[in-house]
């Protein structure tokens, strides 16, 4: 079931007051987030963010499709080591 | 036979089936097509009027994408998920599950036939396979 259009998108109080400071200032630096669950609002367009993916921080340059998706959408917490009976584990 | 958006020419069936051959057309979306237009639903698709054709026509023109607008529609959307690298486009390129589904086993809708890959025995011919990757 969908968030109750009445609340609004959800986006973290803190990154929301980051991303309004960076929007004032002239120089867009990435804003270091583990806020993953924040949805991404119009204002964060035009602005990178270093969105933790539970190791490192990837950076996402955010554009006006990502409107309406989820920081955490656009940084994967997993990596596919690939398939098969060739590759030896206990080599790797 | 009656034609219906385009390529369309449901058969000798009732119309509240016939028009359920047209992509985008469901139970919901025929029996409300039919009331907008007050034709009987269980008429044969090939007794229709040109007036009643028209009608429909009308209503589904109104309403609904069905056909090839539809089907730009969704793949527009899917475009969409891929170019902006989100997770959903990313599973969409790979072809596996979108929705979080499990797929340790199942999934095969999305995956296509089972290719089994199974481990080689033989431990000459492994050491071979091995060395060959490297």
């Amino acid at each position: 079931m969908p968030r109750s259009l009445k609340k609004g998108p959800y986006v973290e109080e803190s990154l929301l007051a980051k991303v309004e400071k960076m929007n004032q200032s002239a120089r867009k630096q990435p804003i270091k987030t583990w806020s993953r669950r924040s949805m991404i609002t119009p204002e964060f367009v035009g602005l990178t963010f270093s969105i933790h993916n539970g190791k490192t921080f990837l950076p996402i340059f955010i554009t006006e499709n990502m409107v309406g998706h989820r920081l955490g959408e656009f940084a994967p917490t997993r990596t596919f080591k690939k398939h098969g009976a060739t590759t030896d584990k206990a080599t790797k | 036979m009656p034609r219906l958006m385009g390529i369309d020419i449901p058969d000798n069936k009732r119309i509240e089936i016939a028009l359920r051959y047209i992509h985008g057309i469901g139970p919901t979306r025929a029996a409300f097509i039919l009331e907008q237009t007050k034709i009987d639903p269980g008429k044969r698709a090939n007794t229709l009027t040109a007036d009643e054709i028209r009608a429909i026509i009308a209503v589904i023109q109104a309403n609904f994408h069905v056909e090839g607008d539809l089907r730009r529609e969704v793949s527009q959307n899917i475009r969409r998920l891929v170019s902006i690298g989100s997770y959903r486009g990313m599973r969409h390129r790979k072809g596996l599950p979108v929705r979080g589904q499990r797929t340790r086993t199942n999934a095969r809708t999305r995956k296509g036939a089972k290719h089994t890959v199974g481990a080689v025995r033989d431990k000459a011919e492994r050491n071979a396979l091995k060395n060959a990757a490297k």
